[in-house]
């Protein structure tokens, strides 16, 4: 690549990476006007300069024949003309040829010979551009016939107008040829090899047609590739059918791993993409995460759906990224024309409609497009566009559920459970939207929300009461969060000390050194930290070793069944109790709806106890009035 | 001695490419004449370096390392074994320059003195009665170099300053002394000459009238085609070349400041002296690059190898060089690199003209059209 071009792209790539096509069309555009500007000028120097040197010698001759010099010194003084003009057509960079009216050249520069790899014991002045060509093309370097491109040029040059071609030589490079009349019959011709600015603009044609990371054509070529190919297929009376896919929790890569790795990911199912398909089968990059192919002459659907199978599986082994072992899975979505419809924008929303279908039917799978699927999916996504906005418009709430110390019956911590108030749906259900939003990426930013939101709120709390807050897997691997955190915490002026984080024990089985730093981080800023539903994963005791928690939440349903006759159920709970004091943790038990659960739980040695029965989940205004009270009603009458 | 890069931007002001350095004796501040007019940039830098002389002025464009840019550039510097003294002057126009000049090297001048960097008011100063006056009372053996702060291409007002905020009329010296300190410079053009000879046959000091009898102006307009409109800004693009017909082989470079087109005329940089051959020049990218390398190799070619932070290269090239390479300037910066060596803290600018020793006598005066390096270090103890 031409060292400039290479400064214009690097001055044209954003800090992420991506190359802003529109400052480097610029920056081209800009670079090739100076160029432009200086061969005209170098032209028209060139031009003056010519006539300059002829009219003195001229003016030298006519003195001679008048006798008003001596032979000598005229002789003296040409020649110091001639080497003057000699230095400066031998110092152009451009090659420069003059020719009479009788198409002989009269004046050739060094460049000329250099250009074309000739000798110039071979190119004298005298001989015709026919001659000279036909030398050139003995040499492999002029690809035309030249008695014919003389003849048209002479015809050009007989009309009197500036003429530029520009010409393939046979070796590859593109050379720029101005002709240029003079008023005496003759002409001169510059020739400039513009190889590199060609290749420039070859780059940026490919840069405009193909995404940069995978070099996949992009959105714009497919959609050309897919006018085309539906016209030649309306035309040949054949299907064709359309891919849509997308990867399955990319964004999870992303959000834990780091972009490095979701774009190496992205190249490596690109190449496998490519590998499992015939080379006549456009595969392009149409968005993030997002896939499309045409499948240009389909004989039956069967083959679009054995395809399908093929690339789910490819796509499903295991990658290694650098050293990381990532699987991902694809889902597919298909749509057929001319039977789910013939234009193009048609085609590709069938088919990311049979994208969604097949998502929701359980990823790593494909589904073909049918009519019904309009309906569900237009649900779906106008969730999606109401969850988007319900950020914005101030449309999530905070509810606040008590956590009852057993020692004193005093309620010392509130856990903070999100509510969508859905301006037409009303209240939506965290478990209806809290996977959506992972899915979108929206998890972070309400996460953030919630973090601020939670802290503002217990700084008007009495008593130190403190505040739970649940970290989903995504966020807590987001390398934003221990700032979001501190600037939380530092926004409300809420000592870090009332606050606990929640994690379930999922946040430790992926990427555990970068979690676990993060964790010890928060905690010596004096954070609390919860394992959150313990009992329901894995509960796998290395966890609990992984990471000194400050409190164990016994999962609800340990304690929902709880009662004086169920042994087993109270032996779970008590084993669990003594294993979290021995390492020095505190245990809330969850779920807690009966007095009766109460006192087992406090019996069996739990230190903490949430459930309906201390408290529901309630609206802040309803929870402070409660912490505002030395003691909540309940534990008064226990 | 110790080098540290420093920029400014709008959002963070005032940063160092590592800690912002607690001690310099020598800031050097280039930028454009809109960013350094209010004074503010000067006062900040000031406050945060009480102790140094913060010298700079107004450019054609800041030369960074491997990069031309129109930001703001500044570089400080500490010195082991060199002390430094300013002096000033004022330049109201080309008739009083020898007598700046002089007032300057009487000032700075010593038995220690070992050069003199100077940068001086772009458009109100004859730059060779400048140099002469400065040479005359400073001695022939100190090396003289600096440049002509610029106004990028609006030859309106240039500023510069020297412990007081940027203002035009102005020249700043800065002198050093001692034993240790090295000054090494180079100085090229790398134009081509083309077309006839001409005789300045008509001229007064740096005014131009004729050329082998014929307006000078005229010809330039022949010559520029529809870029005439741009004078004198364009008249850049085709530097003349001069010299003295009884010493062919010292020949200069000069360029347009300004025309005058009601009297015809056409002032330059520095001298014209009627009988003196002319010749047209214009510049090939290439060779304008290859011209720039060669500067910065004579630079250094008594500079000892590794070159570091312990030393630094102050690169002033004329503003005609970068209207006329366009983004190709930056072809140039990088070939001068290249022969300094990455780690090697370069800072500089786009002038109105530069400053230095000739290549061939020795003798310090104005150049034109050229790129010129100066090079600074101390030497091991």
């Amino acid at each position: 690549m031409h060292r400039l071009f290479a400064r214009q792209r690097d001055k044209a790539t954003k800090p992420n990476g991506e190359v802003d096509l529109d400052v480097l069309g610029q920056l081209v555009a800009e670079a090739y006007e100076q160029t432009d500007r200086d061969h005209r000028r170098a032209d028209r120097s060139i031009n003056l300069m010519v006539e300059e040197l002829d009219q003195l010698n001229r003016a030298l001759e006519a003195r001679v024949s008048e006798g008003t010099v001596a032979l000598g010194h005229r002789e003296a003084e040409l020649r110091t003309q001639n080497l003057r003009f000699d230095a400066a057509l031998n110092n152009m960079s451009q090659a420069l040829l003059m020719f009479d009216a009788s198409a002989r050249m009269e004046i050739v520069n060094k460049r000329y010979c250099e250009m074309y790899g000739l000798s110039p014991h071979d190119i004298k002045p005298g001989m015709t551009l026919q001659e000279l060509l036909s030398i050139r093309k003995s040499m492999g370097m002029f690809a035309g016939d030249p008695e014919e491109y003389t003849s048209e040029l002479r015809d050009l040059m007989t009309r009197g107008d500036s003429v530029t071609q520009y010409i393939d030589v046979p070796d590859g490079r593109t050379v720029a040829i101005c002709n240029s009349p003079m008023p005496d019959g003759g002409w001169v011709a510059t020739h400039e090899d513009i190889t590199e600015r060609r290749r420039a603009e070859e780059i940026i044609a490919h840069m405009a047609h193909h995404d940069s990371l995978t070099d996949l054509p992009n959105r714009v070529l497919f959609q050309e590739r897919l006018a085309d190919t539906l016209l030649n297929a309306k035309s040949g009376h054949h299907r064709l059918a359309v891919f849509y896919l997308d990867l399955d929790n990319f964004k999870a890569v992303n959000d834990t791993l780091g972009h490095p790795f979701g774009d190496e990911l992205l190249k490596r199912v690109a190449g496998r993409l490519r590998a499992c398909v015939h080379e006549n089968i456009t595969v392009a990059r149409v968005g993030g995460d997002e896939f499309a192919l045409i499948l240009p002459d389909l004989a039956d659907i069967g083959e679009a759906a054995t395809l399908a199978q093929r690339i789910c599986q490819a796509i499903r082994e295991p990658y290694d990224l650098l050293g990381h072992v990532v699987v991902t899975e694809t889902s597919i979505g298909i749509a057929v024309a001319p039977d789910n419809g013939f234009l193009p924008d048609e085609l590709l929303k069938n088919a990311d409609m049979a994208l969604y279908r097949a998502k929701a039917d359980g990823r790593g799978t494909f589904r073909f497009f049918a009519p019904e699927m309009d309906a569900t999916i237009k649900a779906r996504r106008a969730l999606e566009n109401s969850l988007r906005e319900a950020l914005y418009q101030g449309q999530f709430t905070l509810h606040y559920q008590p956590i009852m110390n057993l020692d004193d019956n005093r309620i010392i911590c509130c856990e903070a459970l999100i509510r969508w108030n859905h301006p037409q749906r009303g209240m939506v259900a965290p478990g209806e939207f809290i996977p959506i939003a992972e899915e979108m990426g929206l998890i972070v930013a309400i996460g953030e929300w919630v973090l601020r939101q939670a802290c503002a709120d217990a700084a008007t709390w009495p008593n130190n009461t403190k505040v739970a807050v649940n970290l989903s897997p995504i966020q807590m691997l987001n390398a934003r969060l221990v700032p979001v955190v501190i600037g939380a915490l530092a926004s409300a002026g809420l000592p870090a000390s009332r606050l606990e984080l929640e994690i379930t024990e999922s946040v430790l089985l992926q990427n555990t050194e970068a979690t676990v730093a993060a964790l010890y981080q928060l905690r010596s800023l004096g954070v609390r930290i919860s394992m959150d539903d313990f009992g329901t994963g894995y509960s796998s005791l290395s966890y609990l070793r992984r990471f000194p928690f400050d409190k164990l939440k016994i999962d609800r349903c340990f304690i929902s069944d709880l009662s004086k006759d169920d042994e087993d159920g109270l032996t779970i709970v008590r084993s669990v109790t003594a294993l979290a004091k021995s390492l020095g943790m505190v245990t809330t038990a969850e779920g807690v709806e009966t007095e009766e659960q109460m006192d087992l739980v406090r019996a069996v040695g739990c230190t903490e106890v949430q459930g309906y029965f201390v408290g529901r989940p309630q609206p802040l205004k309803d929870v402070s009035r409660l912490l505002v009270a030395a003691l909540p009603p309940q534990a008064k009458s226990a | 001695m110790h080098a540290d890069q420093l920029s400014w931007n709008v959002v963070s002001g005032w940063n160092a490419q590592g800690a912002i350095p607690d001690k310099a004796d020598l800031i050097l501040y280039f930028g454009a004449r809109e960013a350094l007019a209010d004074g503010k940039r000067y006062r900040e830098l000031r406050d945060m370096f009480p102790d140094a002389h913060v010298v700079g002025c107004s450019t054609g464009g800041q030369i960074r390392d491997n990069d031309v840019s129109d930001e703001l550039a500044a570089i400080s510097l500490s010195f082991d074994r060199t002390t430094l003294k300013i002096a000033t002057a004022e330049a109201f126009d080309a008739a009083s320059s020898r007598a700046c000049g002089e007032s300057i090297g009487a000032a700075l001048t010593s038995n220690d003195l070992a050069g003199i960097f100077v940068l001086s008011d772009g458009l109100n100063v004859n730059g060779s009665a400048l140099v002469a006056g400065i040479t005359a009372m400073a001695g022939e053996r100190v090396p003289v170099t600096g440049g002509l702060a610029g106004d990028g291409a609006q030859f309106r007002e240039t500023l510069v300053g020297g412990d007081f905020a940027p203002r035009k009329h102005a020249v700043v010296a800065i002198g050093f002394y001692g034993h240790a300190v090295r000054i090494g410079h180079g100085n090229a053009g790398g134009w081509d000459e083309f077309g006839p000879h001409r005789r300045i046959t008509r001229s007064a000091g740096n005014v131009l009238f004729e050329l082998d009898g014929e307006s000078a102006l005229d010809l330039y307009k022949r010559y520029l085609g529809e870029e005439a409109t741009g004078l004198p800004g364009t008249a850049l693009l085709f530097p003349l070349r001069i010299h003295d017909p009884k010493q062919p082989e010292r020949n200069l470079v000069r360029t347009v400041l300004a025309v005058d087109r009601e009297k015809g005329s056409m002032t330059f940089a520095g001298d014209m002296p009627e009988g003196w051959v002319s010749q047209l020049m214009r510049g090939n990218f290439n060779r304008l690059a290859a011209g720039a390398a060669d500067a910065a190799r004579q630079s250094v070619a008594a500079f000892p190898q590794p070159r570091g932070s312990d030393s630094i290269a102050i690169l002033v090239s004329c503003i005609g060089r970068r209207l006329l390479m366009g983004q190709r300037t930056v072809d140039e910066v990088e070939a001068a690199a290249g022969e300094l060596g990455a780690a090697m803290p370069t800072l500089g600018f786009y002038s109105y003209g530069e400053i230095s020793p000739h290549g061939s006598s020795g003798i310090c005066q104005l150049h034109n059209q050229t790129m010129t390096v100066t090079t600074i270090t101390e030497a091991a103890r």
